[in-house]
C-alpha cells in the first residue's frame, strides 16, 4: 500500500517530468483511441456486408459467353441474342442443397389483355428477346408481343423506396395482384376488380407455345416513382415499369407446364450457410445441370463498392495507430530510460534503506500506471469526441479517390461497341458507397484501449525494472558521494 | 556477546588486484559505541558498506547475531537490522524529511501505529522542529538533512547503528547533542553504534577505537566500563 502512495507522491512530486511523459502517452491513447473506434465500427461493418454479399447468390448469365454463341451462330449479318434461361424445375433443384441456408424466387411473364389499354400502347409490346446487329435481315418466327408482364415476388422497389402502395394491400395470397396508379387510372381498374391475363409459356428447342392464363383480383393499387424504363432498355409497352402487375412467386409459376422451359422467367437469390462455400455450391450446380454460359456468382462489384471506401479507412487508421505506436512506444522507452538514468540517486537510497528490487521497480511502475490512467481518462474523452468528424472527413477522402479511380477505369474502358441493353451487360454496379460511418466507443474498443495503455505502462516498466536489476546500492551511492 | 563478527574480512575493489581491507576481524558488541578512525582512503567507509550489507566481502564473513550476511536476505537486514547515517545523507530530496522517516518506516513493516507522529517525534529529538519537518530535504540545510538522516536511522528500532562521519556538518552544540543522543542508545537502550569519524570529539565518546592502516585494523582503546 505505502508503495502506491508513495507512487501517487512521486508523480506529483516529479512533475515537469511526469507532464512529458503524459502528453506522450496521451498522444499515444489519442491516436488509438481515434483509430480503433475507426477500425472496430468499420470492421463490424465490413463483416456485416461480407457476410451479406458474400452469402447472397445470384445465377447471372455470362454476357460475354452468350454474345461469343451468338456470333458463332449469326446468319446473314444477323445476331440473335437470346438471354439464356434456366428451366424453372432447375431454379427449384438448385434450392435444394445443404450449402444453402435459404432461397429467395421471383418470377416474371409477359401478358396481354384485350380490355386494358397498356401504358405507352402506342410504342407496340415486346417479348423479352434482344436483337442486334442487321435489322433487315431474316428474323424467323416473330416472338409473340406483350403489353405488360406479371411479376412474381418483385417487390424490391417498395423497400427501396421508388414504389409505394397507394390504395389496398399488397398481394399475399395466390392470384392477388396490385397494379399502377397509373395503369388503373387509365382503365379504371378498381381494388376487388378480376383480371383475365393471357401469356404463354414455350419450349424453346422445339420453338412450340402453348397458351397461359391468369384470372387475379386487384388487392391495392400503387405509386410509381421508378424510372418508366430501364437504362439503356428497348422502349415499349412491355418494358414500360407501369404495366408491371404485381403478385406472388406461386402465382406466376403456377401456370408453369412440363417441357416449357421458357416464357416464364424464374429468378432466384440463393443465401449460403457461410461465404466460403460459394466453390462448393458453384460445383454442385453445374453437376446438377447447370448452363455454362452462367456465373455463379456473389456481387462483389457492388460489395466493393459499398465496402471499399469503408476498408480504405481502416487500412489508413489500422496503419496509423501501428505508426504512432512504434514511435510512441520508442519514445516512451528513451524517456523511462532517461527518467530512470535520473532517479538513479533515489533508487540507490532506497535500495540502501533495504526495499526489495522488485518493490523499487513495482513503485516505478504503479507510478507509469498512474501517468497511464489518467491520460487513459483524457485520452479516451477527447478520442471519442475527435473520432466522428476525423471518420466524417477520412471517409470524404476515400469515397472522392474510389469515384475519381472508379472514372479513370470507365475512360479507359470506354470505346468498346456495347451490344445489347446495358442491363445486360457487365456495367458498373449501381450500389452507392457508404457515406456515413457513425463512430462509438464499444466496450471491446475501451477494453482494447486499456490493453495498449496497460502495454505502454509496461513498457515503460520493464525499462525500469531491467535498469533497476543492473543497479546496485553502494556503486549508485558512492557515485553520487 | 558480540552483535556483528568480522571474520578474516578481505575486500578489493572490481577490477584491481590491490586488497582494501586484509584479513579483518573484529567483534561488535551491543551497548557499545565504536568508532572507526584513519586517513581518507584507507578502507573505512569500505568496511562500514560491509557492514551495512551494502557490499559483498571477496573473503571472510560477517555474522549478524552468528547469521552469515552472505545466507541471510541483506534487504531485510538493511531494513530491519541496521541504520545507516551517510556521509552525504542520502536523503529521497524532492520528499519531506517526515516523509523520508516514514518511508524508511514503512520499508522496514514497523509496527508504530501512528508513523507520521512517531517520525515528528523523532526529528524532534534530533532537533528538527514540525515546521521543519514538512519541508522538502533539498530546502535543508546540510546540518538539518544530517538530522534527517540520523531520526531514519533510529526509526526502525535498529540492533546495530552505524554512521559515516554524522557530525561533519553540524555545528558544536548540535555535535554534542548528537553524540549524546549515540551515547545514550549505546548505554541506555543497548545498540551497537559504529561511527566512521576524524573527530576527536566523536572518538572521546567510543567504548572502542579501532584504527584502520593498509587495510589492516588495531583496536586503541578498549573501554570494558560497560
Amino acid at each position: 500500500m505505502y508503495i502506491l502512495k508513495n507512487a501517487f507522491r512521486n508523480v506529483l512530486r516529479n512533475g515537469g517530468r511526469n507532464l512529458l511523459i503524459g502528453a506522450i502517452i496521451l498522444a499515444v491513447i489519442v491516436t488509438s483511441v481515434i483509430a480503433l473506434m475507426i477500425s472496430n465500427t468499420a470492421s463490424g461493418i465490413i463483416d456485416d456486408y461480407k457476410s451479406r454479399f458474400g452469402s447472397q447468390v445470384q445465377l447471372k448469365p455470362n454476357m460475354d459467353k452468350v454474345r461469343k454463341e451468338a456470333q458463332e451462330k449469326s446468319t446473314n449479318g444477323l445476331m440473335r441474342i437470346a438471354t439464356p434461361t434456366i428451366p424453372s424445375d432447375q431454379y427449384i433443384a438448385f434450392g435444394e442443397s445443404d450449402y444453402l441456408q435459404k432461397s429467395e424466387y421471383t418470377a416474371s411473364t409477359g401478358v396481354n389483355n384485350d380490355k386494358i389499354t397498356a401504358i405507352a400502347a402506342d410504342k407496340g409490346g415486346g417479348s423479352g428477346m434482344m436483337m442486334a446487329g442487321n435489322i433487315g435481315g431474316s428474323s424467323g418466327n416473330k416472338p409473340t408481343q406483350f403489353m405488360m408482364s406479371l411479376r412474381g415476388n418483385q417487390f424490391t422497389d417498395f423497400t427501396e423506396g421508388t414504389r409505394k402502395l397507394a390504395q389496398g394491400k399488397m398481394p399475399s395470397k395466390k392470384n392477388e395482384a396490385i397494379v399502377s396508379t397509373d395503369l388503373a387510372e387509365a382503365n379504371k381498374i378498381r381494388i376487388g376488380d378480376k383480371l383475365s391475363l393471357q401469356g404463354e409459356v414455350k419450349n424453346s428447342e422445339k420453338g412450340t407455345t402453348a397458351a397461359t392464363s391468369y384470372e387475379v383480383t386487384v388487392v391495392g393499387t400503387y405509386y410509381d416513382a421508378t424510372e418508366e424504363y430501364a437504362e439503356g432498355a428497348m422502349e415499349n409497352a412491355y418494358t414500360n415499369r407501369r404495366n408491371e402487375i404485381l403478385t406472388t412467386y406461386e402465382t406466376v409459376i403456377q401456370q408453369l407446364k412440363p417441357n416449357m422451359d421458357g416464357g416464364i422467367r424464374i429468378n432466384a437469390t440463393y443465401y449460403l450457410k457461410e461465404p466460403g462455400m460459394l466453390d462448393a455450391f458453384a460445383k454442385e450446380l453445374y453437376a446438377k445441370g447447370l448452363d455454362e454460359k452462367f456465373d455463379v456468382a456473389t456481387d462483389e462489384e457492388s460489395y466493393n463498392k459499398i465496402v471499399g471506401p469503408v476498408e480504405g479507412l481502416k487500412g489508413i487508421s489500422v496503419t496509423f495507430m501501428i505508426v504512432v505506436l512504434i514511435f510512441g512506444g520508442i519514445i516512451i522507452v528513451l524517456l523511462s530510460s532517461m527518467a530512470i538514468r535520473e532517479r538513479k540517486y533515489e533508487i540507490g537510497v532506497l535500495r540502501a534503506m533495504g526495499m526489495k528490487k522488485w518493490k523499487v521497480a513495482l513503485g516505478l511502475w504503479s507510478e507509469m500506471l498512474i501517468i497511464t490512467s489518467l491520460c487513459l481518462v483524457f485520452g479516451l474523452g477527447i478520442g471519442s469526441a475527435a473520432a466522428q468528424p476525423i471518420t466524417d472527413t477520412l471517409l470524404a477522402q476515400q469515397i472522392e479517390s474510389a469515384e475519381l479511380e472508379a472514372e479513370e477505369q470507365a475512360q479507359q474502358n470506354s470505346g468498346g461497341m456495347m451490344m445489347g441493353p446495358i442491363s445486360m451487360s457487365n456495367s458498373a454496379s449501381s450500389a452507392e458507397p457508404l457515406r456515413n460511418l457513425d463512430i462509438s466507443l464499444g466496450s471491446d474498443t475501451a477494453l482494447q484501449i486499456i490493453g495498449i495503455a496497460l502495454l505502454l505502462a509496461s513498457i515503460a516498466g520493464l525499462i525500469s525494472i531491467s535498469r533497476i536489476t543492473k543497479y546496485e546500492p553502494i556503486k549508485i551511492l558512492m557515485e553520487r558521494n | 556477546m558480540s552483535v556483528l563478527s568480522l571474520k578474516g574480512v578481505t575486500y578489493q575493489y572490481e577490477g584491481t588486484k590491490k586488497n582494501v581491507l586484509k584479513n579483518i576481524n573484529a567483534e561488535f558488541e551491543a551497548g557499545k559505541v565504536y568508532t572507526i578512525i584513519g586517513k581518507s582512503g584507507s578502507g573505512k567507509s569500505t568496511m562500514l558498506s560491509l557492514i551495512a550489507g551494502l557490499d559483498k566481502c571477496k573473503d571472510g564473513t560477517i555474522l549478524y547475531n552468528d547469521a552469515d550476511l552472505k545466507t541471510i536476505d541483506r534487504d531485510v537486514y538493511r531494513a530491519k537490522n541496521i541504520g545507516v547515517i551517510f556521509q552525504a545523507y542520502n536523503l529521497i530530496t524532492n520528499a519531506t524529511a517526515v516523509e523520508n522517516i516514514v518511508l524508511s518506516m514503512e520499508i522496514s513493516n514497523s509496527s508504530v501505529k501512528n508513523k507520521t507522529d512517531f517520525a515528528y517525534e523523532l526529528l524532534e529529538k534530533v532537533g528538527i522542529n514540525r515546521e521543519t519537518a514538512n519541508r522538502r530535504v533539498l530546502k535543508l540545510s546540510g546540518g538539518e538533512q544530517q538530522r534527517v538522516g540520523i531520526a531514519r536511522a533510529l526509526s526502525h528500532h535498529p540492533d546495530i547503528i552505524i554512521a559515516d562521519e554524522p557530525t561533519g556538518n553540524l555545528d558544536r552544540d548540535t555535535e554534542a547533542e548528537i553524540l549524546k543522543i549515540f551515547t545514550s542508545l549505546a548505554h541506555d537502550e543497548g545498540k551497537c553504534v559504529i561511527i566512521v569519524t576524524h573527530s576527536k570529539k566523536v572518538t572521546l565518546i567510543a567504548d572502542t577505537i579501532i584504527g584502520i592502516s593498509n587495510g589492516k585494523i588495531t583496536v586503541f582503546k578498549e573501554n570494558t566500563k560497560n
